[in-house]
């Protein structure tokens, strides 16, 4: 199996606060990847550390290592603007910015130094297309995004995350704000993007990660407690705490 | 964090799922004895009674069915808990099959009831009723309480059925051939040593449901090779 993301004896504090607690993880590549865990565990501060979001925290220390392609993201040559084109991230709230729809999804392209319209319209209409959402606003491009509704919006921010070609998408609950069918929507978009993209998805919902993901790791207090096949680890777990944790007996 | 939520209501639905089992468990053995004690001493009162327990343990059947598929629906039940309801929604149905292999047994009681019968095979296909007694008691309670070494032990008597089972053959064919006669009737005898041959094999394969609900393995016990994984 190759490898997208490597994670090595990770340990993150936030000044005496020990988050994660040497947790070490390989996420393959052209796959998704649950993080399951109850609230505080440390999955979201884990996908954060795999494009240096944590970095924006003064008390944030991390130890081991975190390879991308095998490279050290936190090499202090590498380029955190350029890593976060690599490793794009959605949001659990939708956000997208308070600009026209189309302009929410070439602005990563324009950050990234293109400017020419024929390139950035080939370009929104293709990201468009891949999230799904060209059908539902190819004729109000330039309306305001703010406008859509919150299934639209998290499809509009798929969008804009896919448009500057990332490798990795993280996703830290993508689904937790919206309707059952939008839900729908963005879970068939996810084993979609899967061809192409390497997904990381951090889900309260137990069903949501057997649904989406083919691996899945369990967090617990800072620990990945378990990790393996989606399948499995829903099935016949290995760990009583996995167990107790996915059947609901604590949370 | 280690706060417990013991899904208390999940928890009662489960134990109720659970319960139904076991009733329809007990009601199953229940007709398995009035059928094999109506063969050696009709009765026709018993005969009726099986029928009606056979009636009643369909109604069961499908009420666990339904139950299991409420639950799954509501729920939506992962690892052991999954594991649990999918084996009783099995082990439902062979009891099921089991009732009715019962009521087979009480339907051609009649049709010995007035005969004197071979000493030889029915020394067997008591032996033979005895130990598939003992098995329906044993899955059952293997499968209740998840106990892998009785749902082990199912294998083993179910190699003494089938070779009573042989014995048991050979002696009604030696009794026909002794008395043509006897054809009329002794045909029935061949019906009970596979009814109750049927019989063991289902409380076999509840063993084998419990042993799968427990390690998630279906192992192939002529040879011990896990299948399906």
């Amino acid at each position: 199996m190759e490898y997208r993301i490597e994670v090595e004896n990770l340990n993150v504090y936030f000044d005496e606060l020990h988050i994660l607690k040497d947790v070490s993880l390989k996420i393959p590549k052209n796959a998704v990847t649950s993080l399951i865990g109850p609230s505080g565990c440390g999955k979201s501060t884990f996908i954060r550390t795999l494009n240096r979001m944590n970095d924006l925290i003064s008390t944030f220390k991390l130890e081991g290592n975190v390879l991308l392609d095998g490279g050290d993201i936190y090499n202090p040559k590498v380029d955190v603007v350029d890593l976060r084109k690599k490793v794009g991230m959605v949001f659990q709230k939708p956000n997208p910015f308070p600009k026209s729809i189309f302009d929410n999804v070439a602005y990563g392209l324009r950050v990234h130094g293109i400017n020419d319209e024929d390139i950035l319209d080939q370009k929104v209409e293709e990201s468009l297309k891949s999230a799904a959402l060209w059908d539902e606003v190819e004729n109000i491009l330039e309306k305001s995004a703010m406008g859509l509704s919150g299934g639209q919006q998290q499809r509009l921010c798929i969008a804009r995350t896919i448009a500057v070609e990332p490798e990795v998408i993280l996703m830290d609950e993508p689904c937790s704000a919206l309707d059952p069918i939008s839900t729908t929507k963005i879970e068939d978009l996810i084993h979609k993007l899967k061809n192409d993209f390497t997904i990381i998805i951090v889900t309260h919902n137990m069903q949501q990660a057997t649904r989406v993901s083919k691996h899945t790791a369990f967090f617990l207090n800072g620990e990945i407690v378990e990790s393996g096949l989606t399948n499995r680890i829903f099935i016949e777990p290995e760990d009583k705490r996995t167990e107790d944790y996915i059947t609901g007996r604590f949370g | 964090m280690d706060r417990r939520y013991p899904r208390i209501r999940f928890q009662k639905k489960l134990d109720e799922l659970k319960n139904k089992v076991d009733k329809m468990g007990q009601a199953t053995l229940k007709a398995y004895r009035e059928a094999f004690s109506t063969f050696i001493d009709y009765d026709a009162e018993l005969v009726k009674n099986v029928l009606e327990i056979n009636k009643k343990v369909h109604g069961m059947g499908y009420q666990i069915e339904h139950d299991a598929m409420s639950i799954i629906a509501a729920e939506q039940p992962v690892a052991g808990d999954l594991r649990f309801i999918e084996a009783s929604i099995k082990v439902s149905a062979h009891l099921k099959r089991i009732t009715g292999l019962a009521a087979n047994i009480a339907e051609v009681a009649r049709h010995v009831k007035d005969e004197e019968l071979p000493e030889r095979p029915m020394f067997d296909l008591q032996r033979m009723a005895d130990i598939v007694d003992g098995m329906v008691s044993k899955s059952l309670a293997a499968f209740l309480a998840k106990n892998m070494n009785v749902a082990r032990e199912l294998h083993r008597d179910d190699d003494k059925v089938d070779d009573l089972f042989d014995h048991a053959l050979k002696a009604i064919t030696k009794s026909m051939f002794q008395d043509k006669e006897s054809i009329s009737y002794l045909i029935y005898l061949l019906f009970l040593a596979r009814f109750l041959e049927r019989i063991a094999d289902r409380a076999e394969n509840i063993g084998d449901r419990t042993i799968f609900m427990i390690t998630c393995e279906k192992r192939d016990h002529t040879n011990g090779k896990i299948l399906g994984k």
